[in-house]
């Protein structure tokens, strides 16, 4: 097991999420960059879905309390092994009473960090994500212990993994017009394709609010299914983009759809970072 | 010129529209306002899909709309518009779908229904004649979103219909019976919310420990009793011991 010292700013346990459940009003959840995700499990040859923890601007401190391997991805978070910096992106070997601490987030917003087997809190759902009401806790806190798998692993020398790092510097994200933006005058058109938005201090997992608002006036919906990526417009003209932990249907015009791979490049921005859209017509 | 408008009328054009969402999902949206008859077609509708489409990973509801989710990427637009085209013009849309009724006890007591002097008092009415006409209303489940187990109801009497609170508050009980606009409905989790709580319920509207997690389903309806704070102390009572049933 491994033993949370100091939580960090936010930090949760994430999978695939659940599947199949919307009909029940619940969220998709699961890592928020799921390309971070997935090769922080690839680098131990974990099965695909198995549980990480994922960072958000400030690590956690975190004791080991057996032998195992870690890998640590996505954002920098300076992370330090008994006082020594820790590479990230490969295998690391970890012994009993290891302590890895992480910092402060200097490039991208979010990091996870995969341990051999996967985290083995409970399943719930088909799924080990936490979130409010589902989950016993929804998220990690101090002094949580969180069992892990006694399993052996051969670290192979010299074995290569291709894979293509995330570029935290790319803020142009490629979005599909949702069903509202055909109602939206030429000029609004451009301006969504053109401007570079910044993102308000209003982003978390259910969500990214951007700063600003767009000058347009919109038929109010009826209640419909969304999608995480979702870009949704309010009444007053703000944009919301919605994130794993989103509601499942929303009331909002839905301007744009992001995709997949632009909506894990938005899971490592930060507030104040800048965006552009380019949007395309799925046909 | 009649012929024309038969060939408008073509007894094989769908009443919704289909627009590609995502590359793995499709949204179809009904060119008509909710209504009943619409929530049993796109009922029957969806569970049919359910049935004859391949590599669906989920259907989901809204009030005149689906969204089809796929695990891997859809074909184009047209073709889907050939085999959804099938599949909805192969159903029987009068046969009875399987629907039930719940009675939710609500106590409308003070202690549970925080906003419910003031809105009698914006709404020109007691808190009596309120609980009243909440209480003998039949409503229609739509479907479920917002919160895990928020069922969308339909059926509030116009006499209650009143604008949500301008400032969300930002811890709603669960439980809590509620109006906001046109809606009224159940939180069934400590949430932030906007709607007026007139009472509470001591019934969970979400379980994930329980098959079927959420009792309710798109198309049954419910009522609400009015209980004591006594006889909900009592149902909460039975509910920690398993002992109790939904009617």
């Amino acid at each position: 097991m491994i033993e949370i010292i100091n939580s960090g700013f936010y930090t949760s346990i994430q999978d695939n999420g659940r599947n199949g459940l919307k009909n029940f009003g619940v969220p998709i959840s699961g890592a928020m960059d799921q390309y971070s995700f997935s090769w922080a499990n690839k680098l131990l040859n974990n099965l695909t879905n198995s549980a990480v923890l994922e960072m958000s601007f400030k690590g956690p401190k975190i004791c080991f309390h057996e032998d195992t391997f870690i890998a640590i991805t996505g954002a920098l978070m300076g992370p330090k092994l008994n006082g020594f910096s820790v590479e990230m992106n490969k295998p690391i070997g970890i012994k009993k009473k290891d302590i890895l601490q992480f910092g402060n987030v200097t490039k991208g917003s979010r990091t996870y960090l995969s341990v051999l087997g996967g985290f083995q809190t409970q399943k719930i759902l088909g799924s080990r994500s936490q979130f409010k009401g589902i989950t016993t806790i929804e998220r990690i806190n101090k002094q949580t212990v969180i069992p892990i798998k006694n399993l052996s692993f051969n670290l192979f020398k010299g074995a290569v993994i291709k894979h293509t790092m995330m570029d935290f510097n790319e803020n142009i994200l490629t979005a599909y017009e949702g069903p509202e933006f055909g109602l939206l005058p030429d000029n609004i058109k451009d301006q969504l394709g053109s401007q570079k938005f910044h993102l308000s201090h209003l982003n978390n997992r259910m969500g990214f609010q951007l700063k600003g608002k767009i000058k347009v006036k919109l038929p109010q919906i009826w209640t419909a299914p969304v999608l995480p990526g979702t870009v949704q417009c309010t009444p007053e003209g703000k944009l919301i983009i919605l994130m794993r932990d989103a509601q499942v249907t929303g009331g909002y015009s839905r301007l744009l759809q992001l995709d997949d791979g632009a909506l894990n490049c938005l899971a490592q921005k930060n507030t104040n970072d800048s965006l552009q859209f380019r949007i395309k017509k799925l046909t | 010129m009649k012929s024309h408008k038969k060939d408008k009328m073509s007894p094989l054009s769908l009443p919704f529209s289909i627009f590609k969402l995502h590359p793995k999902a499709l949204l179809l949206e009904w060119n008509q306002k909710p209504s009943r008859k619409l929530l049993f077609e796109i009922i029957t509708f969806k569970a049919e899909l359910e049935i004859k489409l391949e590599g669906v990973s989920q259907i989901t509801m809204g009030y005149h709309s689906l969204l089809i989710e796929w695990n891997v990427k859809v074909l184009s637009k047209n073709f889907m518009y050939s085999t959804l085209s099938i599949i909805y013009f192969s159903i029987d849309y009068t046969k009875p779908t399987y629907n039930r009724h719940w009675k939710i006890p609500v106590c409308y007591e003070d202690e549970f229904a925080q906003d419910l002097e003031r809105l009698s008092q914006e709404l020109y009415l007691s808190p009596q004649q309120v609980i009243e006409i909440h209480s003998r209303g039949i409503y229609w489940v739509y479907f479920i979103g917002f919160l895990p187990g928020f069922l969308y109801l339909e059926g509030l009497d116009s006499k209650l219909f009143f604008p949500r609170k301008n400032r969300p508050v930002l811890k709603v009980p669960k439980g809590s019976v509620a109006i906001g606009g046109n809606q009224t409905g159940i939180y069934p989790n400590l949430s932030p919310g906007g709607w007026h709580i007139i009472g509470k319920t001591p019934v969970a509207l979400f379980d994930p420990k329980k098959k079927p997690y959420c009792f309710a389903k798109s198309g049954d309806t419910l009522s609400f009793e009015a209980i004591s704070k006594m006889e909900f102390e009592n149902i909460e009572k039975k509910i920690t011991e398993g002992s109790f049933t939904l009617a």
